[in-house]
């Protein structure tokens, strides 16, 4: 299993794709720069950085960025017939699925972690002088990953079946650009898994909880998009024809 | 016999078509088989199949005594393969692809630099395998197959796209295997004279179905020479060459003489002289391999 994901971080890390990983954090801190929102009036000056931060970067680039790179998993398997070439070597199915989805989320994973450092950034070059919130930009980044897994999942079931780059990025963005939309109903912003992201982002969600999304939503929505679309996606995999 | 691939009633279909029909496929330890077939005959369907990259729809596969359902990654840890086109990564080097499997398998670093000597890539071991030409990735695609050092290597059409002096190589590379190793090999081909040269034996395929399996030299016999005789009668002197004892075959517009040396076509001649027979002809008919190869097909197709 080990083996199998270093084979899959030795592929992935001599193609330049890897720098996408840095786009998203980029331009988080950008925007983090460029915006001087004090409409807010927050009490403190970091929770206005990530508000504006947090929602182009969550609604948009951390479903997007993670579709590519689970595209670009799959894509130099599908490029020179690397499928038959991977699964006639003595690995099971399963162990590969696992291995690239496994490789997927620490991939995202390390990405929120630039962005935690994007947040840093913007609050040092802006001379914000209040305590930096920790707790609740750790819910922010944690939780944003979280809301992320489903989607990682269905993108590289996509990916796996669709042999074209463009398919997978067309459905990629056919469900996260309506999230613009969706979040700001009350009635199906909490059950749509694209919204999720931002939701679990946001910091002006409820705090009572661990995350600033309630339990009961993060396993419903989370985590049954989440088991639908990784089994889905394992079976099919599976059972796919090479 | 001990079979290092056996195949039982091995089916596979497209939707009503069947792409491999009952093929029972035999290859004993240490033979060269060369699979033999003309373009989409089934041939790598068989051998998708034989890696478990594909179900049959019915029958089963055996590698090495074992069933290939229950015991995939057994049987894989012992094959390498090359399925059709090259298979690389465009973006690594020729290294890099051979260690990007090499992770998997398990085996020290040192081999990638034995098989790409072996293949003779090591010139351009660095070099992004984009570049490179069809008969590059070719030997390329077979380095990353005797990585491991398998027991089994099966290997489709593996000299696709090379030149006259890839293949010769190909061939002596391949031929050396047996012995030096004791590997078994499966290589199919839609080309007569490549089988010819390389393999042990010899299973002929068409429309999914095996029409001729044997050794080489049973396939070699039927290519020998035959005498054909054109005569003033040709019923008549047919029908005297067998009260005399003589084997023969009445043609068309002619007579074949099943003589098996000089003398007895001689004879045959001289007694057909002394009868009063007129001879126009007399000539020598080769039936090269390659002719048996297409009536072989051709029967099956026109059946
Ligand atoms: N995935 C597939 N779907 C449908 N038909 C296929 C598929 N693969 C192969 N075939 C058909 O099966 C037959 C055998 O093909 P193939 O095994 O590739 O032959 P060969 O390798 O001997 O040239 C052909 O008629 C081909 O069109
Ligand atoms: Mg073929």
């Amino acid at each position: 299993m080990v083996s199998v994901i270093n084979s899959e971080w030795y592929k992935l890390r001599k193609s330049k794709v890897i720098f996408l990983l840095f786009v998203a954090p980029l331009i988080g801190l950008f925007i983090g720069l460029s915006g001087s929102f004090n409409a807010i009036g927050a009490m403190n000056e970091w929770y206005e950085k990530l508000v504006v931060m947090n929602s182009t970067y969550a609604i948009l680039f951390l479903p997007l960025i993670s579709g590519v790179l689970a595209s670009v998993i799959c894509r130099y398997e599908h490029q020179e017939g690397g499928w038959k070439q991977l699964l006639a070597l003595p690995v099971t199915r399963g162990k590969v699925f696992l291995s690239k989805y496994l490789l997927l989320i620490l991939l995202m994973l390390a990405m929120q972690l630039m962005y935690l450092v994007s947040i840093y950034l913007v609050g040092m070059i802006e001379g914000i002088t209040d305590p930096f919130p920790m707790d609740i930009v750790w819910k922010s980044i944690f939780g944003g990953w979280v809301a992320t897994l489903p989607l990682i999942a269905l993108q590289l079931w996509v990916s796996i079946a669709f042999k074209s780059f463009a398919a997978p990025f067309a459905i990629n963005v056919i469900f996260t650009l309506p999230t613009i939309l969706v979040i700001n109903s009350e009635r199906f912003g909490p059950y749509y898994p694209w919204g999720q992201p931002f939701l679990m982002m946001n910091i002006g969600g409820s705090t009572e909880d661990v995350f600033f999304v309630p339990w009961d939503q993060i396993l419903t929505v989370v985590g049954g998009s989440f088991l639908l679309f990784f089994i889905g996606g394992y079976l099919y995999f599976l059972k796919k024809a090479i | 016999m001990e079979y290092i691939v056996e195949t039982k009633h091995l089916t596979k279909k497209f939707g009503k078509e069947e792409a491999v029909s009952n093929l029972e496929m035999k290859i004993p330890k240490g033979e060269i088989y060369g699979f033999l077939g003309p373009n989409g005959a089934g041939k790598t369907t068989t051998i998708r199949m034989l890696l478990g990259l594909m179900r049959p729809t019915s029958g089963s596969v055996q590698l090495f005594g074992k069933d290939m359902k229950n015991n995939r990654i057994d049987i894989l840890k012992n094959i390498g393969s090359l399925v059709e086109n090259p298979s690389y990564y465009p973006h690594l080097t020729a290294k890099e692809n051979l260690e990007a499997s090499r992770k998997i398998l398990n085996v020290p670093k040192k081999r990638i630099d034995e098989v790409l000597q072996q293949v003779r890539l090591h010139g351009v071991a660095n070099k992004k395998v984009k570049g490179f030409s069809l008969g590059m990735k070719q030997r390329l695609g077979i380095a990353a197959a005797m990585l491991h050092q398998p027991e089994l290597l099966i290997l489709d059409e593996p000299t696709n796209g090379l030149d006259p002096s890839g293949i010769i190589e190909m061939r002596q590379l391949i031929q050396s295997l047996p012995e030096e190793y004791g590997m078994t090999v499966l290589i199919s081909s839609h080309l007569l004279s490549e089988i010819d040269q390389m393999a042990t034996r010899v299973g002929v395929v068409s429309k999914g179905k095996m029409i001729f399996q044997d050794s080489i030299e049973t396939m070699r016999k039927f290519a020998q020479a035959s005498i054909q005789v054109k005569v003033n009668d040709n019923e008549a002197a047919w029908r005297s060459l067998l009260a005399n004892g003589q084997k023969a075959d009445l043609e068309k517009e002619s007579v074949t003489l099943q003589a098996e040396d000089d003398g007895q076509v001689a004879a045959s001649i001289r007694y057909l002289v002394q009868q009063g027979f007129s001879i126009y002809r007399v000539q020598e008919e080769k039936r090269s391999l390659e002719n048996i190869f297409l009536e072989m097909t051709k029967e099956e197709q026109s059946g």
